[in-house]
């Protein structure tokens, strides 16, 4: 299959919310499967960037940057959920390493857990198993019975980790393409830490990735298949980038441009494919069409 | 000038809504059901469009279609396809980060061009409890002192924040919760205050209060918008829309209406049957109240003044809660609506259709201009922010603490 392209995008930095909207619809006319929405101090909060954006422009998915520090699990579950669904199944989230979260601290089961990987770990667990615990399924609506919902498919997750309890479930049902899909950045991060949940693994240095990342999925039972895994590069020209994810077995890059709104179109004009947007987010990452929810 | 927002509750504030005939049942799990109101109440030149909003899923799931969506993500979609509506979202000072949540919400103002306004409220319940770490609900005037902290956080990093301002500021700050911690509250920092009240009187007693409480804060009274909530049932004859009343009465769901109100009373109602009246000694004083003291409060003073049976109350509140319901003509609501307006009890209403979409195209569609021809409604909005939309300006509260 074709190489999978993300798109990250720096709004209200390197790029304006309208800059950002005429090149999100590039990006989709271009084939690229998500566009990815930094999260730094001088960028606009990407759950909201992403939403605005998906209102403006469908076909494209949209993958948010949110980091644990200052994000209770279940609120980012939720929101990231809304937007799922409001988007069609075209949503996910780059959870980022770090700290806990104002309201979670307070509860914290151990206060003295600190370690990133590990609370990372917890964190994409808990979001899974939330988006996974009201299954559209159990949505029925029957106005004639006066019952929304099959209670009985409707299952709390009974969270009690070490940073996070989490009683659940969720109070939305699952989207189109069953959850959200997990974005993890190694680095911070080992292929250990986001086996279980990771959806995407985004790589700096692609050199042994392949081979650390199946070990990794091979021993909590997943096959490397069930992941896309995607090497990081500023910009460069296409050929050279695609020779780099050949020879690293990459499946797709997240290409990074570094300057503002005309580099951008530039880069996406470079790597345009005629491709028919595919029906979710899962899908054009190459993963399959739906988790089973 | 009157203000009108419309408070979007999934299906409707009756518990039968999501049963309406003709209703598609579930479309409140859809998007396009927000996005489609909102619209629409911005061509009928609405303040802003409301949502309330709780971290948890609603126990009477079962029966009634509840909030899905989170309100910041559905409000960036509709500033993305609408104009000039404002964008009013509940979001929890209980079980947010103040760091975050100030950040979000002063860019979500930004991205809808200066149009938004956060209601602050504490979230009361074990349910909610439970997906933040906790056994149980906090106390509630914890709940309250924890709101005033983090509201002026979460007010004060607006404050500080430079980089992406908004052509209103800030978000306006609105307050619901009409307990004696929650009025405090509401004279201190709100702007907006979304009120449940059934008696004119009481309601005007009420905003009198507000306002002499926010001269105490030093602030200037006209600054406070007081926005009760309104139920409403229109119908093109009063015998239309007294049938479609008693409709909404058939199609509540008795498991979910009784659920609803023992939870809110903090009782069990089990074995009581719907001709007898509520054992009204198992009523604590509202201020003594665990939950929602503001609801609980509103249904003792029910229950109070007219001991009705168990069936009976149950078709008063219709699964609603406890805001006013009015029921009848165009010509009827507006001249309820005009009447608490002139006796100032009112600077307007949340207004809580019966039915969505069916119930608010109705009020968009007939009681709206009879406010108009009654010169109590803009016919245009003035300016672009939600500020403008309700005259206010940009107070300063950094020194109200």
């Amino acid at each position: 299959m074709s190489t999978i392209v993300q798109l990250v995008l720096a709004v209200g930095d390197r790029v304006s919310l309208s800059e950002a909207s005429a090149l999100t619809a590039l990006a989709r006319d271009s084939g690229v499967a998500a566009i990815r929405l930094a999260d730094t101090p001088d960028t606009l909060d990407p759950t909201v960037t992403a939403s605005h954006l998906a209102g403006v422009h469908s076909g494209i998915g949209f993958v948010a940057e949110v980091p644990t520090t200052h994000h209770a699990p279940y609120n980012t579950a939720r929101r990231v959920s809304s937007l799922d669904r409001a988007t069609g199944g075209r949503a996910g989230i780059a959870l980022l390493a770090g700290d806990g979260d104002e309201v979670s601290d307070a509860t914290a089961p151990d206060p003295a857990a600190a370690d990133p990987a590990r609370r990372w770990s917890e964190y994409a667990g808990v979001l899974t198993r939330l988006w996974e615990s009201f299954p559209r399924q159990a949505l029925i609506g029957d106005q004639e019975a006066a019952l929304v919902v099959r209670e009985e498919l409707i299952r709390p997750v009974g969270h009690d980790g070490v940073y996070y309890r989490v009683a659940g479930p969720l109070d939305g049902p699952s989207s189109a393409q069953g959850r959200p899909v997990v974005v993890a950045d190694l680095g911070v991060l080992d292929p250990a830490a986001v086996a279980e949940s990771a959806d995407v693994v985004v790589v700096e240095h692609a050199a042994g990735a392949d081979d650390a990342l199946t070990e990794a999925l091979r021993a909590v039972g997943r096959d490397r298949r069930e992941v896309t895994l995607l090497g990081r590069v500023p910009v460069g020209s296409p050929a050279d980038v695609l020779a780099w994810v050949h020879e690293h077995r990459l499946d797709g890059v997240e290409l990074v441009p570094a300057g503002g709104a005309a580099e951008v179109a530039a880069v996406l004009r470079a790597w345009a494919t005629e491709a028919a947007p595919p029906p979710t987010l899962r899908a054009a990452l190459g993963l399959r069409a739906e988790v089973a929810a | 000038m009157l203000h009108l927002n419309v408070n979007i509750l999934n299906a409707g504030v009756f518990g039968g809504s999501w049963r309406f005939p003709g209703t598609d049942g579930t479309a409140s799990y859809t998007i396009e059901h927000y996005t489609s109101i909102a619209k629409k109440a911005e061509e009928a030149k609405l303040d802003a469009v409301f949502l309330a909003d709780g971290p948890a899923l609603d126990p009477g799931i079962k029966h009634r279609t509840g909030n899905n969506f989170e309100p910041t993500t559905v409000l960036a979609r509709i500033a993305a396809r609408t104009e000039r509506i404002g964008l009013i979202g509940t979001l929890s000072s209980s079980y947010n980060d103040p760091v975050e949540l100030a950040r979000r919400l002063g860019d979500l103002d930004h991205v809808s061009g200066g149009r938004f306004g956060w209601n602050v409220v504490t979230t009361a319940g074990p349910v909610a409890a439970r997906n933040f770490g906790r056994d149980g609900e906090i106390d509630h005037a914890v709940r309250y002192q924890r709101a005033a902290w983090f509201t002026q956080q979460v007010v004060a990093a607006w404050a500080s924040r430079t980089r992406f301002a908004s052509p209103q500021g800030r978000p306006v700050v609105v307050q619901a919760g009409g307990s004696s911690d929650g009025r405090r509250l509401a004279s201190r920092v709100a702007e907006v205050v979304f009120s449940a009240d059934q008696d004119l009187e009481h309601a005007r007693a009420f905003r009198a209060e507000i306002r002499a409480g926010a001269v105490q804060f030093g602030r200037d009274p006209a600054e406070i918008v007081v926005l009760p909530g309104l139920s409403t049932v229109v119908g093109s004859t009063e015998t239309e829309a007294k049938r479609r009343r008693e409709l909404l009465d058939e199609l509540l769901p008795d498991a979910y209406g009784r659920g609803r109100l023992a939870a809110q009373l903090g009782i069990s109602l089990d074995g009581l049957r719907d001709d007898e009246p509520i054992p009204a000694g198992l009523l604590v004083e509202p201020d003594e109240a665990g939950g929602s003291q503001t609801f609980y409060r509103v249904v003792k003073e029910i229950i109070d003044r007219e001991n009705p049976t168990l069936g009976t109350l149950l078709k008063r509140l219709s699964g609603g809660g406890g805001h006013r319901i009015v029921t009848g003509t165009p010509e009827q609501i507006a001249d309820d609506i005009e009447t608490w307006y002139r006796a100032g009890a009112a600077d307007g209403f949340n207004v809580m259709p019966d039915v969505l979409p069916s119930g608010f195209d109705d009020f968009a569609d007939h009681v709206v201009p009879e406010l108009r021809r009654r010169g109590l409604f803009r016919t245009d909005y003035d300016g672009t922010t939600l500020r403008a939309h309700l005259g206010l300006g940009l107070p300063a509260l950094e020194g109200a603490a």
